[in-house]
């Protein structure tokens, strides 16, 4: 395949880069993705200018092929503005990110909440008072499907303690 | 009567509590990979998620910055509903604000969303409930970002974990006459937890006014990191009514309290930082005991009220700044003046 730019020199370079909200991928040689900027990426890591991530990296990757599918970003992106360009990098680059991570935040997990699960950690009497709160609210508010799901979900938990 | 939830605890020190949420969505680019259309996309994603939910839509209305005055936009800044970045561009930006302005949704700020709840005094649990079932609404439809290791996954990885901020509006008129904050603060920094200025210049904090934070948000619950904030602030609050009795005794004292009050009683332009270095010095008053008649959640709220983009915008008129500084002397004498 030969390079989109100069239709001269065989392909060494895919580039993928956003033009109005638009994922675009160019594939180049050598020479051109160089003289187009995309070179740049892999020479300047060796200066990140304030950049948190950049600080952690001093050697940057020398291969930056990996792309992000959803924004774009490679991770030489991320390590040059110090910020992540999606949720999906968290998982593309993962394996690269941890070690980075730990650094800022020392070996440890998060302990919080998990999305949806707060009321699954407070204490039965508390999680049945909200929910009938809940409930109220929905009926006040006409929201009659969800009334009827809560209603259940309270019967089931009122269920649970009384047996348990 | 109020809803005796709504009303914190120590409020001769504790003006307000804040809790942030900060959340972000799985299928569009963080912020500074965010175009105009992306930006548009989220917040007709957040349009939609309040829509579909009737105990959301029935009590948040929608503002979109794009189409605010200045007057407006700095009128939310400064009753704590977004903040002072978001308002520097508020091109595709909007907030969601309940009708007691106790909760906002900030839609692309740093990250995607930023939820916030906030109440008077110190009342840490319940403004974290509040943000809490405000996040599991949303989430419901929004699904936020998330894994079970980072937790909430965040445009800067910093702040990856609850994304949680908690926040105390603190008033500290002895601590800052002793000096002793600028020790504090530095310690508190190596606890994780940071006091800075809320109306600064330079080095100086006008009013005695101060926010107390959590930095920590990785590692930690939220439980653990309001529990930690609060034995801290408790310890704040005793360190400055400690130095109360002692100063509430000097002449000297109680002479600049009773000039502050008939001042607020009776001039006839303010401006916005005189009212506040008065209203510091009653507030004073009141907390030690030289004030009956005056309450200071009276002036909690004045201090919001005075400032001068939102007393610009209750009047309804356009001012100039001699017309603002007379009707905010006009609105303190109205209600101090017995
Ligand atoms: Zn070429
Ligand atoms: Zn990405």
């Amino acid at each position: 395949m030969l390079c989109e730019s100069c239709g001269k020199n065989p392909v060494t370079t895919h580039v993928k880069t956003i033009i109005n909200g638009k994922l675009t991928e160019y594939l180049l040689c050598a020479e051109c993705a160089q003289r187009l900027g995309y070179g740049n990426l892999l020479t300047e890591l060796g200066c990140n200018y304030g950049s948190l991530l950049g600080e952690f990296f001093g050697e940057a990757e020398r291969t930056d092929s990996v792309r992000c599918q959803c924004c774009g970003s490679s991770f030489n992106d991320i390590v040059r503005s110090g910020k992540v360009g999606c949720a999906e990098c968290y998982h593309t680059f993962y394996d690269r990110l941890i070690p980075l991570i730990q650094r800022i935040h020392g070996d440890t997990n998060h302990r919080g909440k998990v999305p949806g699960g707060s009321m699954l950690r407070k204490p039965p009497q508390e999680q049945l008072s909200l929910m009938r709160r809940e409930l109220r609210e929905a009926i006040r508010t006409e929201n009659f499907e969800q009334a009827a799901n809560l209603r259940d979900r309270i019967k089931e938990l009122e269920g649970g303690n009384s047996h348990g | 009567m109020d809803d005796l939830r709504e009303n914190g605890s120590e409020q001769d020190v504790v003006i307000r509590t804040r809790i942030h949420l900060t959340r972000n969505l799985r299928d569009i680019p963080f912020p500074s990979k965010m175009n105009r259309t992306d930006r548009l996309t989220l917040v007709h994603k957040a349009m939609d998620a309040v829509e579909e939910n009737k105990a959301l839509s029935h009590i948040l209305r929608y503002m979109d910055m794009g189409s605010l005055s200045k007057t407006e936009a700095v009128s939310l800044v400064e009753r704590y509903l977004v903040s002072a970045e978001f308002i520097s561009d508020c091109e595709g930006r909007g907030v969601f604000i309940t009708d007691d302005e106790s909760m906002s949704i900030m839609v692309n700020e740093e990250d995607h969303i930023h939820i916030q709840s906030s109440l008077w005094g110190l009342n840490l649990e319940n403004a974290y409930q509040k943000a809490d079932i405000l996040d599991d609404l949303l989430n419901r439809s929004l699904h936020f970002a998330f894994d079970k290791d980072l937790g909430y996954l965040t445009q800067n990885p910093v702040k990856l974990g609850t994304g949680m901020r908690a926040s105390l509006i603190l008033h500290l008129p002895a601590l800052r006459g002793s000096g002793g904050i600028v020790r504090i603060s530095s310690n508190l920094s190596k606890l994780g937890l940071s006091l800075r200025g809320v109306f600064e210049t330079g080095e100086d904090s006008k009013g005695a006014v101060y926010q107390l934070s959590n930095q920590v948000t990785f590692g930690i619950s939220e439980q653990e990191a309001i529990a930690n904030l609060k034995s801290i602030a408790t310890q704040l609050i005793h360190q400055e009514r400690a130095l109360w009795e002692e100063l509430a005794e000097k002449p000297e004292i109680q002479d600049t309290v009773s000039r502050s009050l008939a001042i607020l009683q009776s001039a006839k332009m303010m401006a916005y930082d005189e009212f506040l270095q008065l209203a510091s010095n009653v507030r004073f008053g009141i907390s030690v005991g030289l004030i009956g008649d005056i309450r200071s959640d009276q002036l909690n709220r004045l201090i919001i009220a005075m400032q001068p983009a939102t007393l610009t915008l209750r009047s309804g008129k356009k001012l100039t700044q001699n017309e603002r500084r007379i009707l905010r002397a006009n609105q303190v004498r109205d209600l101090l003046y017995k």
